[in-house]
């Protein structure tokens, strides 16, 4: 027989034990990041995980407000010098001291980044001058053109340890390596684990790709603690198996769970649900720049695409308020322009194109295809929310009107490579502004590539307009507030005006959780273990 | 050479004509008359699934977002009833099966047939040529059939894409090995016969033997387990359309709709999964039955 003494003991020591095992959160992800180097490619699950481990001299709240992150605050002369105040008694997750030194270290690795696809951040980088740092606590940035939302960029850039190299006396002479010895690191170097070193609220425990990502509490981290010790994150593809495991007990917080599933949970207490509006536009790039696309065949030959109105036509032939209705269960906002009416920089009332496949017909026959032609839509099936039955749904929009769509939906491990080769000829896009405002989309998407300007590094449709080009250089080195938001609407009516892209909706993020957490839903949708906190 | 039947009295007489078997089993057992009558109407509806099925879903022109994900019975905008429903796309089920039938039989039958054709004049020429030639094939066939078929199909088909015509490649490369074997072995067997080395001994040519004597004696045992092979070609295409990376989503076979489906089983929408699934039960099945059915009637003389 146990005494009382040692039930009670037992009781107490179960109590006890209770609130440690629960330290573990469990994720899944519907979409995984390609890569634990977070100068890899700039893609939100890639960046969501890289905030885990990393930390950047700005952070963004669930707003996209920009925040101080590693640096305290910071200055602009108000043309093209910056100043960074850095923040003082930061460590690494290697006992390493966060200085000046490692920042310029980060700047020189995403501009000697050959592994970085298309050109991911160096776009930021690229336009700096200079970078100095006058004590171990300060960095002056110098930039060539002016960059009013430098801040806003840095959010989006990941602080590395310099100790991962060897090397002389860190400068920002990138011709000549940034006095780094030996070879820069590659992606290899993130994924094996060995040089994922940040400053971040959790270290990298393990990482087996297509498996899981085990992160835990980074001791060092300056910050307040967080409440988990360990997170893991899976990833499932599949909404049902992702709902499914939230059901089960297998994971504590699930990503976009279908709408249509969200019935199950609503009124069941142990489980909670979140939907958050987001900035992401879903859209289609159209092949604009070649006169023999490989995806569209023609009777008489050449590029229909190319013709305004045949554009014009494919949009009015998509009847976006239904693909929202019957594809994405209402967890979605109509787009037509390609940030959410409100934000910085948008049209407060852009020209709708309304649903009507009659008079899109006409406008194909007025351009001299009565009789259509064939199109293959290029889509992912496991990025965006629904990505391929919206692409399917659009397909049978288009062939409606005449236009005799095929659809090509795969993996976006296939798909992102070949989309950046210009394989495709209309190709699904999903774009959430990393800097809150709408040059975000403008510059990267719309404008003729430049790579000293670090503009168009998306633009796989070749589109290119003198007009658009100077309306947009210009508006993204204004610094005068008023006035780039003028230039930034034209910019966006413009771009609308032409055609180039088919908005579709803003897609809403939805998180299901279990009944004892509480999550702050983000604006850019990512899924972050420092989002979700106990309940009470 | 030739081994008398075990199992007590033989329910037909040797020497009974093939076809004669067949017919006789399908009468004595009622499974199988099932099974053949089953496989008949399917081969039928199949046939005609142009004809037989409400909407084309090949044909996006005719399918309407707005009817997706209708219950079976249930009435869309245009008037039409669907009775096993509609898909995440409006397609109504019935002839989305019906059509998918059809792309699961063609893979199955043709894929069968080619690599019955590759693996049987393999076989053949391993069996009457010997030596360095039958090694070099054999083996060949021995590294083919060291492989999981499921794998080298999946690698395959991602290296060259999707489409019907590369499933049937892929399966043809998994399948022949399988037929090369059984065909050189029982060619050996026949090939030792005595009316085979008369033959040689009178000066026949070679290639008549091969096509006059052996292949027409010794491929009754390949063709029964080719029958059986059809079903496992069918399964081998849903299971990879269903992964994916079989025929593309615009033209769905059993194992596309089924995958198609799966995402919905959670929000109780089970048709979508459910009814391609039993019809690929159905299809499978009766093809089996039918196959194990041959293989015991031709057990005495082939095997």
């Amino acid at each position: 027989m146990f005494s009382p003494k040692i039930v009670l003991g037992l009781t107490a020591a179960c109590l006890y034990a209770l609130p440690a095992a629960s330290q573990n959160l469990r994720v899944a992800l519907s979409s995984e990041p390609t890569a634990l180097d977070p100068h890899y490619h700039d893609l939100s699950p890639n960046n969501a995980l890289a905030m885990h481990i990393f930390d950047s001299l700005v952070l963004q709240d669930e707003k996209q407000f920009p925040r101080p992150g590693l640096a305290l605050s910071w200055t602009s002369d108000g043309q093209k010098t910056w100043t960074f105040k850095l923040r003082q008694g930061v460590n690494f997750s290697n006992g390493k001291p966060f200085t000046a030194d490692d920042v310029i270290f980060s700047f020189c690795r995403t501009l000697k980044n050959e592994t970085a696809v298309a050109g991911s951040y160096a776009d930021i980088t690229a336009n700096f001058v200079s970078v100095r740092a006058p004590d171990p606590h300060t960095v002056v940035i110098e930039t060539k053109e002016v960059d009013p939302f430098l801040p806003n960029y840095l959010a989006g850039v990941a602080m590395l340890s310099s100790s991962i190299v060897t090397h002389d006396k860190l400068t920002f002479d990138v011709p000549n390596n940034c006095g780094v010895k030996g070879a820069w690191p590659t992606i290899a170097n993130f994924n094996d684990g060995s040089m994922a070193i940040g400053t971040g609220p959790y270290k990298l425990k393990s990482y087996v790709k297509g498996a899981h990502i085990e992160l835990e509490r980074n001791p060092r981290y300056w910050g307040n603690a967080e409440p988990w010790e360990n997170v893991r994150f899976v990833p499932v593809t599949n909404a049902g198996p992702r709902l499914a495991g939230l059901l089960a007990g297998d994971y504590d917080v699930i990503e976009n769970p279908a709408a249509r599933d969200l019935g199950r949970i609503r009124d069941d207490q142990r489980f909670g649900h979140i939907i958050t509006p987001s900035t992401r536009v879903i859209y289609f790039q159209l092949d604009v720049g070649r006169d023999d696309s490989p995806f569209v065949k023609a009777e008489k030959g050449g590029n229909p695409l190319k013709d305004a109105r045949v554009r014009k036509a494919m949009l009015m032939a998509i009847d976006r308020e239904a693909i929202i209705k019957r594809i994405m269960d209402g967890a979605a906002e109509q787009a037509h322009q390609f940030l959410p009416t409100g934000m910085s920089g948008t049209l407060p009332a852009p020209p709708v194109t309304k649903y009507d496949p009659r008079a899109a017909k006409a406008l194909l026959a007025e351009a001299g295809y009565p009789n259509g032609f064939s199109l293959t839509l290029s889509s992912t099936n496991d990025r965006y929310i629904n990505d391929g039955q919206v692409t399917q749904a659009v397909a049978q929009y288009l062939t409606q009107i005449g236009i005799k769509t095929e659809v090509d939906a795969m993996s976006r491990a296939l798909y992102f490579p070949r989309r950046a080769k210009k394989e495709f000829s209309v190709a699904i896009g999903g774009w959430s502004s990393g800097t809150g405002e709408a040059s975000s989309f403008l510059k990267q998407w719309g404008a003729t590539p430049n790579a000293a300007k670090t503009v168009g590094g998306s633009n796989y449709g070749g589109y290119s307009d003198k007009a658009f080009d100077e309306v947009i250089n210009k508006a993204i080195t204004t610094m005068d507030v008023t006035q780039r938001e003028v230039l930034l609407r034209k910019a966006g009516a413009h771009l609308i005006e032409a055609g180039v892209f088919m908005p579709l909706h803003f897609e809403s993020t939805i998180w299901a959780y279990k009944g004892n957490l509480k999550i702050t839903g983000r604006f850019d949708q990512y899924t972050l273990a420092m989002s979700v906190r106990p309940a009470k | 050479m030739t081994s008398l039947p075990r199992d007590g009295a033989p329910p037909l007489a040797i020497d009974t004509p093939i076809r004669r078997r067949v017919l006789l089993l399908a009468r004595r057992r009622p499974t199988t008359r099932g099974s053949l009558l089953a496989l008949l109407a399917l081969a039928l509806a199949v046939m005609l699934a142009p004809l037989l099925a409400p909407q084309n879903p090949y044909d996006l022109a005719s399918l309407s977002v707005m009817d997706n994900r209708l219950a079976p019975g249930e009435q869309g905008m245009g008037g039409i009833t669907y009775w096993l429903g509609t898909d995440s796309q409006g397609r109504d089920m019935l002839s989305a099966i019906l059509h998918g039938m059809r792309t699961s039989l063609i893979v199955g039958v043709a894929s069968t047939a080619i690599a019955l054709a590759i693996g049987v004049a393999a076989g053949l020429v391993a069996a009457q040529f010997g030596g360095a030639i039958d090694s070099a094939i054999m083996r060949l066939v021995d590294f083919m059939l060291g492989f999981p078929s499921i794998l080298v199909a999946l690698v395959l088909l991602s290296a060259i894409g999707r489409g019907v015509d590369k499933v049937i490649l892929a399966i043809v490369l998994v399948q022949w090995a399988q037929y090369a074997r059984l065909m050189r072995a029982a060619a050996m067997v026949e090939r030792r016969k005595e009316y085979i080395e008369a033959a040689v001994n009178f000066g026949l040519p070679t290639r008549h033997i091969m096509l006059a004597h052996l292949l027409p004696n010794s491929i009754g045992s390949v063709l029964v387990v080719a029958t059986i092979s059809i079903a496992s070609a069918i399964a081998l295409e849903a299971t990879l359309s269903f992964l994916g990376v079989g025929v593309p989503v615009t033209q769905p076979s059993l194992g596309l709709l089924i995958a198609n489906g799966f995402e919905f089983l959670l929000s109780g929408e089970y048709w979508i999964a459910v009814f391609p699934g039993l019809a690929l039960v159905a299809l499978i099945m009766s093809i089996n039955l039918i196959g194990d059915r041959l293989r015991r009637s031709l057990n005495r003389r082939a095997l």
